[in-house]
């Protein structure tokens, strides 16, 4: 299960990477932005005020949006954990962190819930400001750790960008999943959809021998042991819990209850 | 654990509907009608420019339309470069224009270098 995953992680940061490789050689004006389903949101208010969309966007990033809300709803945030090429660097990142410092680092309770709600924040902030002070423009690349990495400074990012994405990514050794945690408007986006996706983690109180094991891999810190199913609105149904869970049988996927 | 493979399943279906149906409609990325009243007969041309890549440079696309006489409107695709021009027949024609494009970039180069490669389908 990790391996496919893996694979599949593999796939989309590769196809990211050639990208990003074949528009620093001048092959292709095309960047990851093309291909971004958070595009797509922010292409909504023009697109239903003048009927036009905003800087580079198109029908793509509206289509790869609305494909993201179905498989959302589907499979919950699997777009993360599976897809993402910044959720996969970061996954890595953090990943070798724990081999270096032997544990990742996590925010309190109640902090960590209270910076959680940091996504929406920057999700309002992004669309305000890319309607009124950028004026269509799409000024969040200077902030954006995921097109600053993968056009590795490409149009609209300046010196300071650079400085933005390495504390990111910095971040993101230390706790996991820093920015998709705590600060990625397209995570905010998400949630809501995420909360009632049918694709889930469900858990069998007679074969669990309530170990905890479960709860120690999951990446977003969620207590795997103390639910029947998963419906936390961060679950990427990364599967590591499944994974890792010594019990045959005490966790499995469950689609719609089934 | 064999539901797991749903999910990569899932996310092969969604991408590839993502492109398709993307083919399916098309949005302007700019509509740009010229102050001028609107003729009896409107001639329309496509311009396939590769600098059109976005709003600001299919305004300056517009920008440098103003310029050439018998324009009536722009607009323009930035997906696939493509720039739709209405003009007037009475005034001018698909090759004036784009003679007339030529010569801007010409004359202008720094404002215009963008639009230089330019290649154009006759849509009447
Ligand atoms: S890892 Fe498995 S056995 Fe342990 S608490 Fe979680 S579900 Fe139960
Ligand atoms: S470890 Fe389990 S509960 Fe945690 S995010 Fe992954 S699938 Fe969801």
């Amino acid at each position: 299960m990790r391996v496919l995953r893996t694979l599949v992680q593999i796939a989309f940061l590769a196809g990211t990477v050639v990208l990003m490789a074949r528009g620093i050689a001048g092959l292709t004006p095309n960047t990851c932005e093309a291909y971004c389903p958070f595009g797509g949101v922010a292409a909504l208010l023009p697109l239903a005020r003048y009927g036009q969309y905003t800087c580079r966007l198109t029908e793509l990033n509206v289509s790869l949006m609305v494909s993201l809300f179905v498989l959302t709803i589907a499979t919950k945030k699997s777009f993360c954990s599976w897809v993402c090429p910044f959720g996969t660097v970061s996954e890595w990142l953090s990943r070798a962190g724990r081999k270096v410092f032997g544990r990742s680092f996590h925010l309190p309770d109640r902090g960590d819930r209270w910076a959680m709600n940091l996504r929406y924040v920057v999700l309002v902030l992004v669309l305000l400001l890319t309607w009124t002070v950028w004026k269509g423009d799409l000024g969040f690349r200077a902030y954006d750790p995921f097109y600053i990495l993968f056009t590795w400074g490409g149009h609209g990012t300046a010196a300071f960008s650079f400085y933005i994405l390495f504390a990111i990514l910095a971040a993101a050794v230390l706790v996991p999943f820093f920015w998709c945690r705590y600060l990625c408007p397209l995570g905010a986006v998400m949630d809501p959809l995420s909360r009632y996706g049918g694709l889930r983690v469900r858990r069998n109180p007679e074969a669990c021998t309530e170990c905890g094991e479960c709860d120690r891999v999951c990446p977003h810190q969620i207590p795997v042991s103390r639910e029947i199913e998963v419906t936390a609105r961060n679950c990427t149904n990364c599967l590591d819990c499944v994974s890792e869970c010594p019990e045959s049988g005490a966790l499995e996927l469950s689609c719609y209850g089934k | 654990m064999r539901k797991a493979v749903i999910i990569p399943a899932a996310i092969a279906v969604l991408v590839v509907a993502a492109f398709a149906t993307a083919n399916l409609y098309r949005v302007p990325t700019l509509h740009f009608p010229f102050d001028v009243e609107r003729p009896a007969e409107v001639g329309t041309v496509e311009y396939i420019v590769e600098g059109v890549r976005c709003r600001g440079t299919s305004m300056g696309f517009v920008k440098m339309t103003a310029e050439v006489p018998g324009m009536i409107s722009v607009t323009t695709y930035a997906r696939n470069n493509s720039a739709i021009v209405e003009y007037d027949p009475a005034i001018t024609n698909p090759d004036r224009i784009r003679e007339a494009f030529e010569a801007l970039v010409e004359r202008d180069g720094v404002r215009y270098q963008y639009f230089r490669a330019l290649s154009q389908r006759d849509l009447d």
